[in-house]
């Protein structure tokens, strides 16, 4: 009996040397940057892990790829020349818009908007943490990824990059709860903050006063404001607006844009701003 | 010979539940993933309690962290939650059947789960807590699988 109670004792102590030095670890990691070295680290321990934890991924692309009958790609393929004739021709109306607007711009003495080039990535690993929505891309320093810079896919902001190593990054999605976006509805320019929560598929939207002129359906792109995300890029649609009575501000739901779990290439931005960041250094 | 034999088995199906843990998935799977390195230490702890313990537990953990990019000390804590509760009835746990080893087991990880989503919510961060039946039940489905790659894991004696 005596030895049952030693091995409790013992237990309880174990557990609770261990919790205290939980607490004095997020402490630590909470007020200094002492761990970065030690992500860094884990990042490029875990790396090779991505590659095989994407197996499957692959095996079940290569093999989508290979059953599909002839006739369905060449039908994909005609499909796709017709889609390219279409862009290519609103490519050129939009190149004229664009000399337009620059003119008038010039005109009313306002600065003229940034060029943006892009980057194709690769994601090569999603955070195990569903609670922390991060992404691992295939490009590094050797491609010039910087910490900060914007992310997106074909529909959408995606997120920015928080931190860079030689081949690979890590990406923080706008979904995380610690993101913050600030963005304008395309409407009528109303500007607000976009925030992530706990779901891939949901950002709310924060300090929209319930007399604000907003809708359903309202399309919301970036602001530029804050200066790390470029201005007008699609961010996503008011999903539902709650007014709780006696609440300052609305609640409100938003899709995002961007297909943040599913998107497997996305593009690394570089704005003309950054270029020239650079040139200075 | 035979404690050496099993390190390499511990390391070795801790690197699978990290692959298993980083393997993309998409919509709703993502927040019902178990959590296959929690599960492998639980099993390993069940299977071998005079070896590894809450020390163990709490050392996945802090790597579990680091891996995973959760702060510091927060699956460290989970970890050597489990591992200490399973502690407690690990001298007859080893006697239970599959079925009653994987009710343990889910009870245990429904009790941290708990208390680590009411830490969350006290903190006002989102703790995932609507995503915790469905993953609880994955977790019991994966179970089984987890601890019998472990028993397999064990060198024979005789």
């Amino acid at each position: 009996m005596a030895n049952v109670f030693n091995r409790s004792s013992t237990l309880l102590r174990k557990l609770l040397a261990v919790i205290l030095l939980a607490v004095v670890l997020m402490i630590v990691d909470n007020l200094t940057p002492w761990f970065k070295p030690a992500y860094s680290a884990a990042d490029n321990l875990v790396r090779p892990l991505y590659w095989i934890a994407n197996i499957p991924l692959r095996v079940q692309e290569w093999s989508a790829n290979s059953v599909t009958p002839r006739s369905e790609i060449e039908s994909d393929n005609l499909r796709l020349t017709k889609e390219s004739l279409i862009y290519h021709g609103q490519l050129q109306r939009m190149s004229d818009l664009a000399a337009e607007n620059m003119r008038l711009r010039r005109l009313l003495n306002a600065t003229e908007l940034l060029q943006d080039s892009v980057l194709v990535t690769e994601v090569i690993g999603v955070s195990a943490n569903p609670l922390r929505h991060t992404l691992t891309i295939d490009r590094g320093t050797t491609d010039g990824v910087f910490v900060g810079q914007p992310l997106l896919d074909a529909e959408g902001l995606m997120g920015q990059i928080i931190d860079v190593h030689k081949g690979h990054s890590t990406a923080l999605l706008i979904t995380d709860s610690s993101h913050a976006l600030p963005v304008q509805v395309l409407r009528n320019g109303l500007r607000s903050i976009a925030e992530g929560g706990a779901d891939y598929n949901r950002l709310n939207l924060k300090f929209v006063s319930p007399t604000a002129d907003i809708q359903e359906g309202d399309k919301l792109v970036s602001s530029g404001l804050g200066g790390l995300y470029p201005a007008g890029y699609p961010v996503g649609t008011v999903l539902s607006i709650v007014r709780k009575p006696g609440d300052n501000f609305l609640e409100i739901d938003i899709d995002p844009s961007a297909e943040i779990d599913r998107s497997r290439h996305l593009l690394l931005l570089y704005t003309s701003r950054d270029s020239s960041a650079d040139a200075v250094e | 010979m035979e404690s050496d034999n099993r390190g390499i088995a511990v390391c070795l199906t801790l690197i699978l539940a990290v692959v298993l843990s980083l393997m993309p998935l998409s919509g709703d799977w993502i927040v019902w993933k178990p959590n296959f390195l929690l599960l492998t230490v639980m099993a390993w702890i069940m299977r071998w309690p005079n070896g590894l313990g809450i020390i163990f537990a709490a050392s996945v953990g802090l790597l579990a962290d680091l891996l995973l990019r959760s702060s510091p000390g927060h699956s460290m804590i989970v970890f050597a939650l489990c591992a200490g509760a399973l502690s407690l009835v690990s001298r007859w746990a080893k006697y239970l059947s599959m079925l009653q080893r994987t009710m343990l087991m889910a009870l245990i990880i429904t009790l941290v789960a708990v208390l680590e989503a009411s830490i969350f919510m006290a903190y006002g961060r989102p703790s995932g807590i609507e995503h915790l039946p469905m993953k609880i039940l994955l977790s019991m489905l994966a179970w089984p699988f987890i601890d019998l790659l472990i028993a397999r894991s064990q060198p024979r004696r005789g």
